[in-house]
């Protein structure tokens, strides 16, 4: 009796714990209770895979974990988060010890991580004739030398394999340029910032003659442009060895004084009320605005609104203008990675499933023909695809400008091979003050900025260094 | 004459009052150990779920720690840091400057309550409409809003062009960002605030008003000398809640303001700790930033109660 009633003790007690776990989450509208278990697998054949994505994703990974769970016997169970918790719920899971087996991971936490021991070497476990048929950038995004603590360099250990890379590509509104007679820009060679300041100078009218402007030649947020313009210009925000800060050369502060004049002084921007990025994206939908950016994940957008509006809208890909002619263009190109937990049990069957979603010519196809990502396979994506299945799809006429990208063109946004991107956020903190109020010069900007970066560059090296040192 | 006395019977009675004392002193044992189990369950939800957790984070906010791997003692470092983070002290006073709209809001809420408290046609239909926000999802919301503060097509300055007026671009503009929220917010919290108050206003006494009227007080006179003092504790309830839910403004920020608002204008702590623990991975300097927060917060309830007690009064 007396044991009975100590049970039902515990079992109350356990309970009361139970509901007060429960009850003090309230505030955050979660549920404990409904949170999946992101584990990994006990079982020899069992795996957990966690990521973030839309349908196509899923339709995707669904197709792909079918027939890798057909080929090895393996029980594949996926965990889809949405996209703006992924990152908190990937840091609960590693702090509570339950990483998934496979799961996305962004590369510019792939320092910290492999420093945590959450990473695994996936160097010994993919052959090298996979690797040589994904971008470069595709795997080098994923690179890491733990003793020197450099990122992106061939011949160092890879800790994920790409489940996209995400060219950032510059476009033009067709339509305009044929209404307006003019010249299509060179889908092959970049136009110089005198070039590109004229044509949208051009574009720049009042189409009804009610006394106020209603297109523009272009109309761009500084956070996601100016790194195009600014390494067309032959200047960056960091040294090659990623510990320098180089924010105040006068190529830099060049190149973002020109990108502040396209607005302030060319006036062929919406003005600075209008300019929020939603209202330029809006404009340039709505057949107001010349040249805009072009990635991926907006080709659907695009194309939808280019057979709604024939009239208004229709767009293709070019190179980003450069500064002087004979420049290399450039601009950023993304990456979002697929690792897998150096506490796997069943490790090397989850590389054999990351290897899989990350190259599975099914999975690609089907993820390129809903105009969610280009091919991460070379050979497919310089292939087939471009030759008919890109077109076929509805992807846009100059295709090429994105595998460009992701074949040359495209580099890491700054800040993803630091250990924090902390630096480089800061430097957007008081932009405004340069392209939308002209208050400051933009040479006077970068000055005034770059000590406050190289400090907090050095303290992230200060950070990954302790990081190491705590393992 | 013999005095015949039972003493079996004595023996008897004093054995069974000492069985009786003994079941008694069972009964109580037992009873003292049920009452201290079921006393426990809350004691170790208390330190499992408060007393570790703050002391782990004192801790924590003590070492370097980037919320994954080993953490190593740096004494006051973190807190030597935060003095002297420009980007803290813009947070904080931010995060200050966001309580602006817990006055506003509950003026509104008890203006709102009175009327609702009136016998006006459709009022069951207001009190459902201004409850609605309450019960939204925050996330949604903080969309909804954002296309609303739209510079050219939002709705609120659509509304505003309607007098003549041209509003500025609210999230986009460091002077109009952070009145822009708090009136998100105060719209947000209203029903729940206007509903507590019309429970208050509903459970005054009309003899107080009756009696007043009688000695002739105007209804200004009524409202600030029975109905002001009687739904006071509602509204130090509210005060209170407010703060602490004040200081924790996060949701809307992420949502409308990602990058934290032009020139950082609407950055609040609670988002730059947030940054700092995962985007920046230092959670032992996030930490130590909380619990600055969580002081400063204490110290205000604290207050707030001290100054509670001294205006307090009853009605005999």
């Amino acid at each position: 009796m007396r044991k009975k009633g100590m049970a039902a003790a515990a079992v109350t007690v356990a309970g009361a714990l139970l509901l007060a776990a429960c009850s003090s989450d309230g505030s955050s509208g979660g549920d404990a209770s409904e949170e999946p278990d992101t584990s990994g697998g006990d079982a020899p054949n069992e795996l957990t895979f966690m990521f973030r994505g839309g349908e196509y994703d899923k339709l995707a990974y669904e197709t792909a974990i079918a027939a890798f769970e057909e080929e090895t016997g393996a029980d594949v169970t996926m965990i889809i988060t949405d996209a703006d918790q992924y990152a908190t719920k990937l840091q609960a899971a590693i702090a509570g010890n339950q990483v998934p087996d496979v799961f996305y991971v962004e590369p510019g936490r792939i320092q910290g991580y492999v420093y945590a021991n959450v990473l695994a070497d996936l160097t010994e476990y993919v052959d090298q004739s996979v690797i040589d048929n994904i971008w470069d950038f595709g795997v080098d995004a994923y690179r890491f030398n733990v003793e020197t603590g450099e990122r992106g360099l061939d011949g160092d250990p890879f800790f994920a394999l790409p489940k996209d890379v995400g060219p950032f590509g510059f476009g033009y509104n067709t339509v305009m340029f044929e209404e307006m007679g003019l010249e299509a820009p060179s889908p092959d060679e970049p136009m110089t910032f005198a070039e590109f300041t004229d044509l949208a100078k051009q574009l720049t009218v009042d189409k009804d003659g009610d006394g106020e402007l209603d297109q523009w030649g272009t109309g761009l947020n500084v956070v996601w442009n100016s790194q195009a313009f600014v390494w067309g210009a032959g200047a960056d925000w960091i040294s090659e060895d990623q510990k320098t800060v180089t924010v105040d050369t006068p190529e830099f502060a060049e190149a973002l004084q020109w990108f502040a004049d396209l607005g302030l002084v060319e006036g062929v921007t919406p003005s600075a009320e209008q300019a929020q990025t939603l209202d330029t994206y809006q404009r340039w939908m709505a057949g107001e605005i010349g040249f805009f950016p072009v990635a991926p994940w907006d080709i659907g957008t695009y194309n939808q609104v280019a057979a709604d509006n024939p009239d208004t809208f229709g767009y293709d890909v070019i190179p980003y203008p450069v500064a002087n002619a004979g420049d290399d263009w450039a601009t950023w190109l993304g990456s979002l990675g697929i690792a897998v937990s150096e506490n796997s049990k069943n490790k090397e069957l989850a590389a054999q499933l990351a290897t899989y979603l990350s190259t599975d010519l099914e999975a690609q196809k089907i993820l390129a023909e809903n105009k969610v990502q280009i091919p991460n396979l070379i050979d497919y994506a310089t292939g087939e695809w471009l030759e008919t299945d890109a077109l076929a799809a509805g992807w846009p006429a100059n295709t090429k400008a994105f595998v460009e990208i992701a074949q040359e063109k495209g580099r890491p946004l700054p800040g993803t091979w630091t250990y924090t991107p902390e630096w480089y956020d800061n430097f957007w903190v008081g932009i405004e003050s340069v392209v939308d109020t002209g208050d400051q010069t933009a040479a006077d900007y970068v000055a005034g900025k770059q000590t406050e970066m190289q400090m907090l560059l050095d303290q992230s090296w200060v950070s990954a260094d302790q990081a190491k040192a705590q393992g | 004459m013999a005095i015949d006395v039972d003493t079996t019977s004595g023996a008897w009675t004093k054995q069974r009052r000492k069985a009786s004392q003994k079941a008694n002193r069972k009964l109580h044992r037992k009873e003292y150990t049920w009452a201290a189990i079921f006393m426990a369950a809350p004691v170790i939800g208390w330190l499992a779920f408060l007393l570790f957790p703050l002391g782990f984070s004192v801790y924590a906010s003590f070492t370097n720690w980037n919320g994954l791997g080993a953490m190593s003692w740096i004494g006051l470092d973190n807190y030597v840091r935060l003095v002297n983070d420009p980007y803290f002290w813009k947070a904080l006073w931010n995060t200050v400057f966001y309580m602006i709209g817990i006055p506003i809001g509950l003026a509104l809420s008890l203006l709102l309550a009175l009327a609702l408290a009136r016998r006006i046609p459709g009022r069951t239909f207001f009190r459902t409409v201004y409850y609605i926000p309450v019960i939204s999802s925050l996330a949604a919301i903080a969309i909804l809003w954002q296309w609303a503060y739209n510079g050219d097509f939002g709705l609120v300055n659509q509304f505003l062009a309607i007098f003549g007026i041209e509003g500025p671009n609210w999230l986009m503009d460091p002077t109009w960002s952070k009145p822009a929220l708090i009136i998100m917010a105060i719209w947000k919290g209203l029903g729940y605030s206007t509903i507590l108050y019309l429970a208050a206003v509903q459970a005054v006494p009309r003899s107080l008003y009756e009696a007043a009227a009688l000695d002739g007080a105007n209804a200004w006179q009524r409202f600030r000398t029975i109905t002001l003092p009687m739904v006071r504790p509602v509204t130090f309830f509210l005060v209170v809640t407010n703060i602490i839910a004040g200081s924790m403004i996060f949701t809307e920020i992420n949502i409308m303001t990602p990058t934290g608002g032009p020139n950082w204008s609407t950055a609040s702590l609670v988002w730059y700790i947030w940054n700092q623990a995962f985007r920046n991975l230092s959670m032992g300097y996030a930490t130590s930033m909380a619990l600055v927060l969580g002081i400063l917060v204490l110290i205000v309830t604290v207050i707030q109660f001290r100054l509670n007690r001294r205006n307090d009064f009853s009605i005999e």
